[in-house]
């Protein structure tokens, strides 16, 4: 068990096709003992960044540390590292026993009978003791799985690497094995680096998480404070679904000076206390975002500032079990809005929308960088906390 | 009231199995025809002695053609020539189709055109591939005996390889494996390039050498294929005659050896029993392989 650090590390492929940058000074801390989930639409380079890790990819530049060692050219097998792959890649012929035994035999000098005993206790941690004669083809997504696991657990790794180990499952299967992932993480707790374009899962299993995007880390937050207080535009619009409804927009200082609207098209979509922003926006240029679950069509509690309404037609109301989607114009504008089961407009309704001044989140249209998050608060947000140490 | 199944008129089952029969009876027939009848009309052949004149009937003889054919050594040495002849053929053409497969698994400039040139040796027609290697061993003016005598010294004097029994057969041997390893090659290619990455990846990580990672992936994920490309070069190797013949008259193996009792001796029942003999040893290795090598 040990920390991870990764020092700017950058990955440039350049080959006859051409130069391409996949990861561009990333650096990240991964403490002793965490869970962080990387994550990012397909091609942000996050596996790539995983593979350094994991000595799967040579490192352009920069450093990979693992605890105090310096890692990054040491060959897979020296890095003490564990990884589990998208398509388990179990070894076909050799029996679960076998799979989970190789590590051990090829990398350590245990006797086979202690190596068993390693492999038997894995087995029992993941309740898998009765398949380990079995050969992968006979075995489910999910039992593949749990041994692509076991191998990894059985080495007792400083660093556990997953990329994208559910996403062969269905459904159901995924949501059982996440907690089960969680579980098995903090039993061991291991530091662990897991890779996801899925954002339910980096949201529900993350210590932290950090977020990519075209080879660049974005944000390394917990879940919940990367989405109230995203850095900057990409990470609000990447997490949440649906996503942000975002617009350009102009903040024009309110007739009592004491507010700023946010007009879209000539609409005033929002309302925020001078105090929310640091700078004086008055007649500038934003990009105004908000999140579906934040568009109210009922009535708003009392407790919110500044409330901006505004009347919008609905174009399409769908159920989702759970809550309902609806689609809204505004003047040449569509909106999303999430809205409890209940509510339930038809097409072509006009309805009244609230918007609460907390719920209004305001980025630079030039650098697309956060100028308001969540709250109407002027207190200082530490967007990338360090949650344990 | 009409009853569906009328006695007297078959069910749809029976129909349908009619017609299968009626369709698959072309096959039959013709297999029948081309197959089946040689080979039963050899096997009664090897039980008689074969007139020349063509209005005399066989004359049966039991097994008088086996009696002899076991108590003469030449049939002993023939038979031990085509098993050396086939074993080391095929092993070294399977081993160098499994070389080069893996050779081209990884990509390097030119790969398309270099993979056709691999192929050549194979889909050259066989006579001319046989009469340059004539001309390349020829004691005088061949190129190979001046390298290995004239340049590099291995031998002093002029030795003519294909006329010299003990050397002849290793060379026809090479050229053999030579001529056939891109079959190897081909039938290996394709599966060494299917073998996913990510195992490999699997097992760096988890610190396997080289050595153990071709041993415990590459080879277990060749390993059908290897047994079948071996199987398909014993089968086409134990009965090979027009390569060794075209090459040299100092190999004699079972095919050539049954060749010259029939068309040299004019001995049909003979030659008639060395082939059962070649047919059989074949059946043989074949079932016995199968269930060793393939559990199939």
């Amino acid at each position: 068990m040990a920390k991870l650090t990764l020092n700017d590390v950058t990955k440039v492929y350049d080959d006859a096709e051409g130069t391409e940058t996949a990861v561009d000074e990333a650096s990240v801390t991964v403490e002793d003992g965490e869970f962080l989930v990387l994550v990012g639409p397909s091609g942000c380079g996050k596996s790539t960044t995983l593979r350094m890790i994991a000595g799967l990819e040579t490192v352009t530049e920069g450093t990979v540390e693992i605890g105090d060692r310096e890692v990054q050219y040491l060959a897979p097998s020296e890095r003490d590292v564990a990884m589990v792959f998208q398509s388990y890649a179990l070894y076909k012929r050799m029996t679960a026993r076998q799979n989970m035994g190789y590590g051990l035999k090829h990398s350590t000098d245990m006797s086979a009978e202690e190596r068993n005993r390693r492999v038997r206790e894995s087995a029992e941690l993941l309740g898998i003791e009765e398949l380990l004669d079995d050969k992968p083809e006979a075995m489910s997504g999910g039992q593949k799985q749990r041994v692509a696991l076991g191998r990894a657990i059985v080495r007792d790794p400083d660093v556990f690497l997953l990329d994208e180990p559910l996403s062969n499952l269905d459904a159901k299967l995924r949501s059982h094995m996440r907690t089960e992932l969680q579980r098995i993480q903090s039993d061991l707790d291991v530091t662990a680096v897991y890779v996801t374009h899925d954002q339910t899962e980096a949201m529900t299993m993350a210590d932290r998480i950090a977020i990519m995007n075209d080879g660049v880390v974005q944000q390394v937050a917990p879940p919940e404070v990367a989405y109230d207080h995203p850095n900057n535009k990409f990470v609000g619009a990447f997490l949440g679904s649906p996503s942000m409804n975002t617009f350009d927009a102009v903040a024009r200082g309110d007739g009592d000076g004491d507010a700023y609207a946010i007009d879209v098209d000539g609409i005033t979509l929002g309302k925020v206390p001078r105090g929310a922003v640091e700078d004086n926006i008055d007649g500038e240029s934003v990009c105004f975002g908000i999140r579906p679950e934040d568009l109210h069509l009922d009535n708003l509690s009392d407790d919110v500032t500044d409330v901006c309404q505004f009347p919008a037609t609905v174009t399409i109301t769908e159920y989702q079990g759970n809550d309902n989607f609806v689609y809204l114009d505004v003047g040449d504008r569509s909106l999303t809005a999430r809205v409890p089961p209940g509510v339930y407009p038809d097409s072509g309704d006009e309805v009244t929308v609230r918007i609460a001044a907390e719920d209004v989140f305001l980025f630079d249209p030039e650098t697309t960088e956060s100028i308001k998050t969540r709250g109407v608060g002027n207190e200082h947000i530490d967007t990338q906390p360090i949650t344990r140490s | 009231m009409i009853s569906l199944t009328r006695s007297g008129d078959r069910t749809i089952e029976e129909k349908e199995a009619l017609l299968g029969y009626a369709l698959i009876a072309p096959a039959l027939l013709l297999i029948a025809a081309v197959i089946l009848y040689p080979v039963l009309y050899n096997v009664y052949l090897s039980f008689t002695v074969v007139p020349l004149r063509p209005d005399e009937a066989p004359q049966w003889i039991g097994l008088e053609h086996y009696y002899s054919l076991f108590g003469s050594s030449a049939f002993w040495s023939a038979l031990r020539t085509t098993i050396v002849f086939t074993f080391f053929s095929t092993t070294l053409a399977t081993l160098g189709g499994l070389g080069t497969a893996l050779l081209f698994n990884r990509s390097f400039r030119g790969r398309r055109y270099i993979r056709g040139m691999v192929l050549l040796p194979y889909v050259a027609p066989l006579i001319s591939v046989a009469f340059v290697w004539r001309f390349m061993l020829d004691p005088l003016y061949g190129i190979v005996p001046f390298l290995g005598s004239d340049v590099l010294g291995l031998y002093a004097g002029e030795i003519d390889i294909l006329s010299n029994g003990g050397t002849a057969i290793w060379a026809v041997i090479l050229i053999d494996a030579w001529r056939y390893f891109p079959f190897a090659f081909l039938m290996l290619i394709a599966r060494v390039q299917a073998i996913p990455g990510d195992m490999y990846e699997a097992a760096k990580i988890d610190g396997a050498s080289k050595f153990a990672q071709f041993k415990d992936i590459t080879l277990t994920e060749l390993k059908y294929i290897l047994a079948t490309v071996f199987l398909l070069r014993w089968i086409w190797n134990f009965n090979k005659f027009a390569d060794i013949w075209l090459l040299t008259r100092r190999v004699e193996t079972l095919p050539i050896y049954a060749y010259q009792v029939a068309f040299a001796n004019y001995q049909h029942g003979q030659a008639a029993a060395i082939s059962m003999v070649l047919f059989l040893a074949l059946i043989v290795f074949v079932l016995g392989y199968v269930a060793w090598a393939l559990d199939w």
